[in-house]
């Protein structure tokens, strides 16, 4: 019973932890401008958190840079399971124009699974809503199967 | 003073709310000359590997088959997950076969929801009448009738020189 509360209102609060990879700011800008009320990703219990350890959905952008690594391993590690890891942007699936590049070590696929992927370079606000939704799906599949 | 700001409120009352409706509806249109996921018409490509050339983060690869008959089929993928949407390629294309559309929705979880690719056979050129040893031959019963045709003609002057001289041009 109570653990059905629990599910019901997790279900309709996934909260969000944004990690930079190195990213240039414009994926930023466009996760940010979906919270904003034109937007509005809120509604559906999307919010930005402050800590991974509160976090059910973490965003990475950029492609993985030398100077984040060891932050985005550490980070990634203090967010609890089950959690869904969203790809914002060309980068940290491939390095985009940064492939090849001395200062990068990713692409993100080495450090955790990407569960979905947003390409665009950068994407609109309206497909990372898309793509949250996704997540949103996909970590209510992960959390049902942990239960099991 | 506040007159305005009541019109203003009075105003939002019965004005539509600014929030896009988006996931419960459907999806707005892109800006014009907004540059989406790409297009490609194998169809009209060349294979003149113009895009992959000049394609910054190389989100372009090449397959080349050859087949039994002497063609070849080609297949272009371009992976959006690379792409930085330049349009540089679409720019270089010579036959306009690379064109970028307006979708935005780029979205999925496996990597082959974000290949675009296209296959092409490209026919072998049509093969020459002769081959160059035929042609060799063909050019040397040539000359020898010449000079014998010369050698006939001149009489008994100076065959075997003239037909030195023939042979050396």
């Amino acid at each position: 019973m109570l653990q059905n509360m629990i599910d019901s209102s997790m279900k309709k609060s996934p909260w969000i932890f944004h990690i930079n990879a190195g990213s240039c700011n414009g994926c930023d800008i466009e996760l940010v401008s979906v919270l904003t009320p034109r937007y509005d990703a809120e509604r559906y219990g999307f919010k930005l958190c402050g800590s991974p350890r509160q976090a059910d959905i973490v965003v990475v952008s950029g492609p993985v840079t030398m100077q984040s690594r060891e932050r985005l391993r550490r980070t990634l590690a203090q967010v609890p399971e089950p959690f869904c890891v969203v790809s914002l942007g060309s980068c940290p699936r491939s390095g985009n124009v940064f492939k090849g590049s001395y200062a990068i070590d990713g692409p993100l696929e080495k450090y955790v699974h990407v569960d979905v992927s947003v390409a665009g370079c950068t994407p609109k606000p309206e497909a990372i809503i898309a793509g949250l939704a996704q997540a949103a799906q996909l970590l209510e599949e992960k959390r049902k199967e942990a239960r099991k | 003073m506040i007159l305005p700001y009541l019109g203003q409120s009075f105003k939002n009352l019965f004005s539509k709310p600014v929030t896009e409706a988006f996931p419960a509806g459907d999806p707005p249109k892109a800006a014009e000359g907004y540059r989406g996921r790409l297009h490609y018409d194998p169809e009209l490509c060349i294979n003149c590997g113009m895009c992959m050339r000049v394609c910054a983060p190389q989100a372009i690869t090449r397959e080349i088959v050859p087949l039994e008959n002497g063609d070849q089929q080609i297949t272009f993928t371009y992976d959006m997950t690379s792409c930085t949407f330049c349009r540089m390629c679409s720019d270089f294309c010579t036959k306009k076969a690379i064109t970028l559309t307006d979708d935005y929705m780029i979205v999925g979880s496996a990597h082959e929801d974000f290949l675009v690719s296209g296959t092409f056979i490209k026919a072998a050129p049509p093969k020459p009448k002769f081959t160059p040893e035929q042609l060799e031959a063909m050019k040397k019963a040539a000359a020898a009738k010449k000079a014998a045709a010369a050698a006939a003609a001149d009489g008994e002057k100076k065959p075997e020189e003239k037909a030195e001289a023939k042979g050396e041009e």
